[in-house]
């Protein structure tokens, strides 16, 4: 039996104690007891605080059960926030308000504003580097999000044939440590209100490789354990949706897993992967696919990591989510019920600590589900699936803009998109006031124990396929991803998916908005080319020493990553990517 | 009448194969022959494909910009060969390619963009009237030994066969450029790896053999009478695409037994026409009963069994009618559990068979890089030839 397997039983296991405990405390009067003691505890440690209308409620809504049995089976299946199965949310105050005297109350403003993602990616190093700083101006905390150009996404150099027009589209171009330098120029990566993350899975581990160098040279030779982010690194997910590989499947895990162990040894505040269902959604599949296919690549990941040797307290706390948020009614409790799996499958399979435990998670609104049509529907789609998120206490958020079916957001897009969230979180009285405002409702449960059901049937089907990778090399989730897409196009065209503006209430006039795209000019792409055969001319004399000791590393079963910091000071990219690949094979797609 | 063929394909460095992969199977729902090249494809590698599959037309799905020139390195490159009649370009892009972007693309040549919100009809409608009555005969004799020229008689080939074809002799076939041509057969079952080995077969060919030498690959994907098919073995391909390899992709059109109802027809041609050395002709996946090549004097001069290790009970094996007949049996994904048992319930299954002595059976893990087992088998294939 594969991990996967082990957490079906466990998850079983767990219902399965759930009743028992039920009728415990149902039948031993000691036991009860204890119980409503404890849950007296509880009611009598949440604290209150006043709206700013004046309504005085509790942090925390508990409801009025008397009935120990009630009780138990509440908190055995919905939980406490902060608490195992973490189904309610991660942490326990996790969206509150922080508590305000009376003066304050009717004082000036509390807060300055979330700091939002910036996602930015575009022409050369420098392009972005200016954009960044653009964006993070009025920001107190940095968040530097970035997306590479499809060459950078495969490890290509920009020196390659046919890729010219590639070039910084997209996405930033990187190619050397130089460009790194360059990206991240003038901001503070050792502070603690700096932090970066980095799109990208196939050559993850040469790009973070790149990016550590880069802090050296900057901050000096022990900044490792300071920098602060996430690079996405989920090659599992390449396989099933995105296809953006470049190693076959067991050597990419191996340098994938030599990072994480690095990571979770001297870069304690990385974040070295983000298990990502959100291509896994975009590319079609249903939510409970997406649920399913995320969390069993998350347990394959802890399964592979720890028969290398690596121990699941260290990385786990390390391991991160990315989950898509559509419409559908499963993405009510999707998140939740992500939550519970995974606490109780690391906990009882895999025996980790409660910072293991937790699935900490990054939603975004579904981009598929914006379209061209009456476009600015759009802003509502958005708004409610960003509600759907919060609903599902994530721990961060990215909301798209309405524009985006026709070009990279506009600024004023992008704004809109951002305020969504404050609108919800800090505008509205939805979230801050108390923790689960708008959860436990007897409809949520009823969806949510279809959808836990449904997963299970899932990792069923996927464990009797040998597991995660056996079912990857049959293509199972990528044939049921496609399978999915091709059954909702078709849906939709005939018409038994509303989709309003679309296929319902067309409005007759067709109106595009002002779109401005932004695209880097030739002499930018022939710009990189020379910069990139400078560098290559400077480090000529280098080059073949450090890749022979770099080959020399995956051969005898080394650390990758950390012989990777050394390697990018005189080699590129696609020097790099091109001698790991005579090495170890190249990956090859999948239909 | 034979269905419309067009190829597809998502340009360089872009991997986003989700609108591509609905509108392939919506474009063979309707009937139309669809060779699709996969993501991540240079300009060269879709020009080559277009060439050697004679399609009638090219769609591109791009989806992370740089299309303008992706597009025009395209039709750049099939201008300077001169295709006849002229392959039509179309292509889509959700929102990336915006309305001037399209213009562009329109004033050089482009056809048609789709763009965000084009219903999958129209595209199926615009596909057929574009390409349904689209006439082509044959290439110049001044082309002849050109991969076009070779193309193209494959298609009228196609077009035309009477289900009757002469023979090879062997062994090896003496052309009139004084080569010899040897020819492979790979069969088995869906899933064994037959695509992946003849991949890494090519690759080693490539490698070890003179840069002048050539390789041809006829891939047969299933289909029904006169409806559509998704021909996607170039998509895995990795090392296939390359100059010196030639690849066809055929469909079954309803023929059973694995092959097509023009495979002895191309086969002839392609050996005729000298090009290649090294010729292999990979069937769909067979069932039990199935001899794609014959047995009496068989369309290629060896043949190779691929077989996953779960084909079933030893009883099972007792039915494959390949194994009497293959020259090689391949057992792949020799890392999958079960693998030894296999291999023993296989070789004492050959060494029942009246032909003992003359069959091979080699190991093999063909999706791993520098696979032993696949070295064995390409030397045996060279040597005993």
């Amino acid at each position: 039996m594969s991990a996967l397997g082990q957490v079906v039983t466990a998850i079983e296991a767990y219902r399965q104690h759930g009743i028992q405990e039920v009728q415990k405390v149902r039948t031993n009067r000691e036991y009860a007891e204890q119980l409503l003691q404890k849950w007296r505890e509880t009611k009598a440690r949440i604290r209150h605080a006043a709206t700013p209308t004046g309504l005085r409620l509790p942090r925390l809504a508990l409801p009025d059960y008397d009935d120990p049995g009630e009780i138990a089976r509440f908190l055995w299946d919905e939980g406490l926030p902060g608490e195992f199965p973490f189904l309610t949310a991660a942490y326990a105050e996790q969206y509150l308000e922080p508590v305000h005297n009376e003066n304050q109350l009717n004082g000036e403003a509390l807060h300055d504003e979330e700091p939002t993602r910036l996602f930015a990616g575009l022409g050369l190093a420098d392009d972005t580097n200016a954009r960044f700083h653009y964006l993070s101006r009025n920001q107190r905390s940095k968040r530097l999000s970035t997306a590479f150009d499809g060459p950078t996404l495969y490890g290509v150099g920009a020196g390659e044939e046919g890729v010219l027009g590639k070039i910084g589209e997209g996405g930033v171009a990187i190619d050397t440590i130089d460009d790194m330098e360059r990206l991240y120029a003038g901001f503070a990566l050792d502070q603690p209100d700096v932090s970066v993350s980095m799109t990208v899975s196939g050559p993850a581990p040469i790009l973070l490789a790149m990016y550590v160098a880069a802090a050296k040279r900057r901050f000096g030779p022990d900044v490792a354990w300071k920098l602060r982010g996430t690079i996405q690194a989920d090659v599992l997910k390449e396989i099933q949706a995105q296809n953006e590989l470049i190693f076959p499947l067991e050597p990419s895990l191996r340098f994938l897993a030599d990072m994480v162990d690095f990571c979770s040894h001297t870069m304690p505040k990385w974040y070295p992967i983000s298990i990502s269902g959100y291509h896994i959604g975009e590319a079609g599949a249903t939510p409970v696919q997406q649920a399913a296919y995320t969390l069993s690549n998350g347990f394959a990941y802890v399964e592979y990591f720890r028969s290398r040797g690596m121990e699941v307290n260290r990385f786990g706390p390390r391991l991160s989510f990315f989950l898509d948020c559509g419409l559908d009614v499963e993405y009510v409790v999707l998140a939740r019920i992500c939550r519970k799996i995974w606490a109780i499958g690391m906990r009882d399979v895999f025996c980790a600590d409660k910072q293991a435990q937790i699935l900490k998670l990054h939603t975004q609104t579904s981009g598929r589900s914006l379209i061209a049509a009456d476009w600015r529907n759009n802003l509502t789609r958005t708004s409610l699936e960003l509600m759907l998120a919060c609903m599902n206490a994530t721990n961060s958020c990215h909301s798209n803009s309405a524009d985006e079916p026709f070009t990279t957001p506009s600024e004023e897009y992008a704004r809109y998109a951002a305020h969504a969230q404050a609108i919800l979180l800090e505008e509205s009285g939805l979230f801050k006031h108390m923790m689960n405002t708008l959860q436990g409702s007897p409809g949520m449960k009823v969806v949510g124990t279809a959808v836990e059901e449904a997963l299970l049937e899932e990792f069923n089907v996927i464990e009797h396929q040998g597991g995660v990778i056996g079912a990857v090399e049959r293509r199972y989730q990528r044939s049921q991803i496609q399978a999915s897409s091709h059954l909702l196009e078709r849906q939709i065209e005939a018409g038994i998916r509303p989709v309003i503006g679309l296929n319902r209430y067309n409005t007759p006039v067709e109106e595009w908005p002002q779109v401005h795209m932004i695209r880097t000019p030739k002499e930018k792409k022939q710009l990189q080319r020379e910069r990139l055969g400078d560098f290559q001319r400077r480090h000529a004399s280098e080059r073949d020493r450090c890749l022979d000791r770099l080959t020399n590393v995956v051969e005898r079963g080394g650390n990758v990553f950390a012989e990777l910091i050394s390697t990018v000071e005189h080699c590129s990219l696609g020097e790099i990517t091109k001698r790991l690949c005579d090495v170890v094979g190249k990956f090859r797609p999948m239909i | 009448m034979r269905p419309i063929r067009i190829l597809t394909a998502v340009p360089i460095c872009d991997g986003h194969d989700s609108a591509i992969n609905t509108i392939n199977l919506e474009l063979v729902r309707n009937g139309i022959e669809v060779v699709y090249l996969g993501y991540n494809r240079s300009s060269k590698a879709i020009v080559r494909a277009a060439i050697q599959e004679d399609v009638a037309a090219i769609g591109i799905s791009t989806y992370n910009g740089g299309h303008i020139e992706f597009f025009w390195e395209v039709i750049q490159e099939l201008r300077e060969l001169h295709v006849e009649p002229e392959m039509p370009i179309f292509g889509g892009g959700g929102g990336t390619i915006t309305k001037e972007d399209a213009e562009v693309m329109h004033q050089y040549g482009v056809d048609r963009i789709f763009f965000a919100g084009t219903p999958l009809a129209e595209m199926v409608v615009y596909v057929k009237r574009l390409c349904g009555g689209i006439v082509r005969g044959p290439y110049n004799v001044s082309l002849a030994g050109t991969d076009r020229s070779l193309s193209r008689q494959l298609t009228l080939a196609q077009g035309s066969v009477a289900g009757s074809f002469r023979r090879l002799g062997h062994p090896g076939v003496a052309t009139n450029t004084g080569r010899t041509t040897k020819t492979i057969g790979l069969t088995g079952p869906g899933g064994a790896g037959k695509s992946t080995l003849i991949d890494e077969l090519v690759y080693r060919y490539l490698r070890s053999c003179h840069a002048t030498r050539r390789v041809a690959v006829l891939s047969h994907d299933p289909s029904a009478v006169s409806s559509g098919a998704l021909l996607g073995d170039r998509a895995t391909m990795i090392y296939s695409q390359d100059d010196r390899v030639f690849m066809r992709s055929l469909a079954t059109l309803g023929e059973s037994g694995g092959l097509g109802p023009a495979t002895g027809a191309c086969l002839e041609l392609i050996l005729e026409s000298g090009l290649f050395d090294f010729v292999l002709v990979e069937t769909v996946g067979i069932g039990q009963e199935a001899i794609p090549f014959g047995i009496e004097s068989p369309l290629v001069e060896r043949v190779v069994l691929v077989m996953p290790p779960d084909y079933g009970s030893r009883l099972q094996l007792q039915k494959i009618a390949m194994i009497d007949v293959a020259d090689v049996i391949v057992l792949n994904k020799s890392d999958l559990h079960g693998s030894r048992t296999a291999a023993a319930e296989i070789e004492s299954r050959i060494g029942a068979n009246p032909n003992r002595g003359a069959q091979t059976l080699i190991r093999a893990q063909a999706n791993r890089h520098g696979d032993p087992g696949v070295d064995q088998l390409f030397n045996l294939l060279l040597s005993s030839l």
